[in-house]
């Protein structure tokens, strides 16, 4: 259990931090590959920048991205509030990845 | 919700830094170590010693007959690594198959050294600082990632929970009681190398962008292999042609690097590498040196081996220079004395961050956890007394191996840098298991003892080498040779640490934890305010 009384009074239940952890570490990186992505195939189009240099430019903001993310989750939020943007955003944007998209370039 | 953010701030900096700690040690220990891993490589490698290498080199006639007469048929290719003032030797490499091969060659004189039989500080200490030698699954890669991570998210929240931060510039009592003192330092630590410590960490996460986000082209460039080479070649460069499966020569490779330079504005090769070699379609990439600038650039010239003509040049693009930009900023593979020398110190500086912050945590807690019966404290102090004495010991005990150890040695089937390799782990475990025996008894002791074998061992490195080598202090500190002066100081460093290791050892006898009958409820509430 948190040590202190800070960790009494944020965490409900003896799962929470766990389920923040996974989110945090696992949703947070989900999200931010995908953004990464995302924003190295937007950029080209929209400003002109080689792909080459968009792909890049994306991944070094994707690290201070994650690193938000990771304090986010751990702030006090509401569980259900992470659990969607680190859980359900992330899942339904590689489902989109990995399913949908590769039909787009064959 | 009834928590403030700084106070959720304050559990997860807490969590985070006991979990991560150990970890995050070993990696700034490595790291730190690795700004002078080239003058490690001179003391573990005497037979690389040598003169600073001539303004002239003479490619020719020095690596041509030895790749000739030492690389074989089946290398897909070979490489050269030009002598620099801090590693003054040619580093010829090549692979067979998963056999990685290693030679040394006098750039003066074209002799190939003996061999080294150790990976030193670049083999060894190096690679331990990025990826754990962990090679499963890119294991160690994945592990010293969420390290990174968690050491930007530790600071980040170590700065938020402070309330006053630039008093803290100012405040180390060393004489008060040892939580007071460890958090001191811990806070002075960590404030006053704070921009450095932020900034080795994401540069380097930056380094890695391609390991860490590997689906990062998908979106521009598409999901298969083809679109992996097509995002390769455009941002870093990379010229391939295959095989013809027909004999070829090699044409005057000196003659190859004058015209790469003459395209460099001044600027000297690093590197060479040569595809396909013996082949009619073989052909030779030189590489751009980065001793003049942070930046590690990506610059290339193609030559085809037979005729010497030029195939192609790449130079990498404003937003990749950038993240190269980056790249050296934490590699510092730059000519700079007095700024490698305040990486090195920065760098030690968090290694003491990380293990006075668990001091901190282990002396704050120890009485609240003996009164509730709970196990917390005295695995974590094995743990961290393990990781943080541990691995020192173990690095110096590595040094003593690799001067002790003939060059023939070997134990089963490792070879003398196996078995090198060997000595530091058992030695690690060693440390892990004797804290671990001695964390029911006084709680410095585990410790003072290990601190006290961290001094033995660094004086008995510095003793061997001087009788193995006879390149003891009264010689390298007076021969003038940029290799000398790095074995010199390498043997300084060692007695520094063990200077510093004896009088831990002795402060932290001076100053044991309170017993637990003596907290008062008001005192505990007061050391509770601490955290």
């Amino acid at each position: 259990m948190s040590t202190g009384q800070a960790g009494q009074k944020w965490a409900r239940h003896r799962l929470e931090i766990p389920a923040r952890v996974l989110l945090a570490i696992g949703g947070g990186y989900a999200l931010s590959a995908a953004l990464v992505l995302a924003v190295a195939a937007a950029l080209p189009p929209m400003t002109g920048l080689a792909r080459g240099e968009a792909v890049v430019l994306a991944a070094m903001l994707g690290f201070l991205l994650y690193l938000g993310l990771l304090l986010w989750a751990f702030a006090p939020v509401r569980l259900r509030r992470v659990a969607l943007w680190l859980g359900g955003v992330p899942a339904l944007a590689w489902g989109w990845i990995l399913w949908v998209v590769p039909s787009a370039f064959s | 919700m009834n928590t403030t953010f700084r106070q959720s701030m304050q559990g997860l900096h807490t969590w985070a830094g006991v979990l991560l700690g150990s970890l995050l040690f070993v990696i700034f220990w490595m790291g730190s170590l690795s700004v002078f891993d080239r003058e490690i490589d001179r003391w573990m490698m005497p037979a690389t010693r040598l003169a600073a290498p001539p303004a002239a080199l003479a490619l020719d006639r020095t690596v041509l007959p030895a790749a000739e007469q030492l690389v074989g048929r089946d290398a897909t290719q070979w490489s050269v690594n030009l002598p620099t003032e801090r590693a003054p030797m040619l580093l010829l490499r090549w692979r067979e198959g998963d056999v990685r091969h290693v030679h040394h060659v006098d750039p003066a004189s074209g002799a190939v050294l003996a061999e080294a039989g150790t990976l030193g500080g670049t083999g060894f200490i190096f690679p331990f600082h990025f990826r754990l030698h962990l090679k499963w699954m890119d294991l160690g890669y994945w592990l010293v990632g969420l390290a990174a991570m968690s050491m930007l998210v530790l600071l980040v929240s170590g700065v938020v929970m402070h309330r006053k931060i630039f008093r803290e510039f100012f405040t180390f009592r060393p004489a008060k009681r040892l939580p007071r003192a460890s958090l001191d330092l811990h806070n002075l630590a960590g404030v006053l190398a704070l921009p450095f410590h932020f900034l080795i960490t994401l540069s380097g996460l930056l380094i890695f962008i391609g390991i860490y986000f590997p689906a990062s082209h998908w979106g521009a460039y598409g999901q298969d292999s083809k679109a992996k080479d097509a995002y390769t070649a455009e941002a870093n460069g990379r010229f391939t042609r295959p095989k013809l499966g027909e004999p070829g020569s090699l044409a005057s490779l000196d003659r190859m690097v004058a015209q790469a330079e003459s395209h460099w504005a001044g600027e000297r090769a690093n590197y060479l590498r040569v595809w396909h070699p013996r082949d009619a379609a073989s052909y030779v990439e030189v590489r751009r040196s980065y001793a003049n600038e942070v930046t590690m650039n990506v610059d290339q010239v193609y030559f085809d081996a037979a005729s010497g003509v030029e195939l192609r040049r790449f130079e990498a693009a404003p937003v990749k220079n950038v993240q190269r930009f980056f790249t050296g900023l934490h590699f510092i593979q730059f000519d700079h004395w007095s700024l490698r020398w305040l990486y090195f110190l920065a760098g030690l500086s968090g290694c003491v961050m990380i293990a006075t912050g668990f001091l901190f945590w282990l002396e704050s807690r120890r009485a609240r956890h003996a009164r509730h019966g709970l196990a917390g404290v005295r695995v974590v102090q094995a743990l961290t007394v393990g990781s943080v004495t541990g691995t020192i010991a173990a690095t110096f005990a590595f040094f003593i191996a690799n001067r002790l150890l003939g060059a023939s040695a070997t134990l089963g089937s490792w070879d003398r840098a196996g078995t090198e390799m060997a000595v530091f782990y058992a030695v690690w475990v060693g440390c892990f298991v004797h804290a671990a025996l001695v964390a029911r008894r006084e709680p410095s002791l585990g410790w003072r003892q290990q601190c006290m074998a961290v001094a033995v061992l660094a004086l008995v490195a510095v003793a061997a080498n001087g009788l193995t080598t006879g390149g003891h202090l009264l010689n390298t500190l007076s021969s003038g040779r940029p290799s000398d002066a790095a074995v010199a100081g390498v043997d300084l460093l060692l007695l520094v640490s063990a200077a510093l290791a004896a009088w831990t050892a002795r402060r932290l006898a001076r100053s044991p934890s309170p017993a637990p009958s003596r907290i008062t409820p008001a005192r505990r509430a007061g050391l509770g305010e601490l955290a």
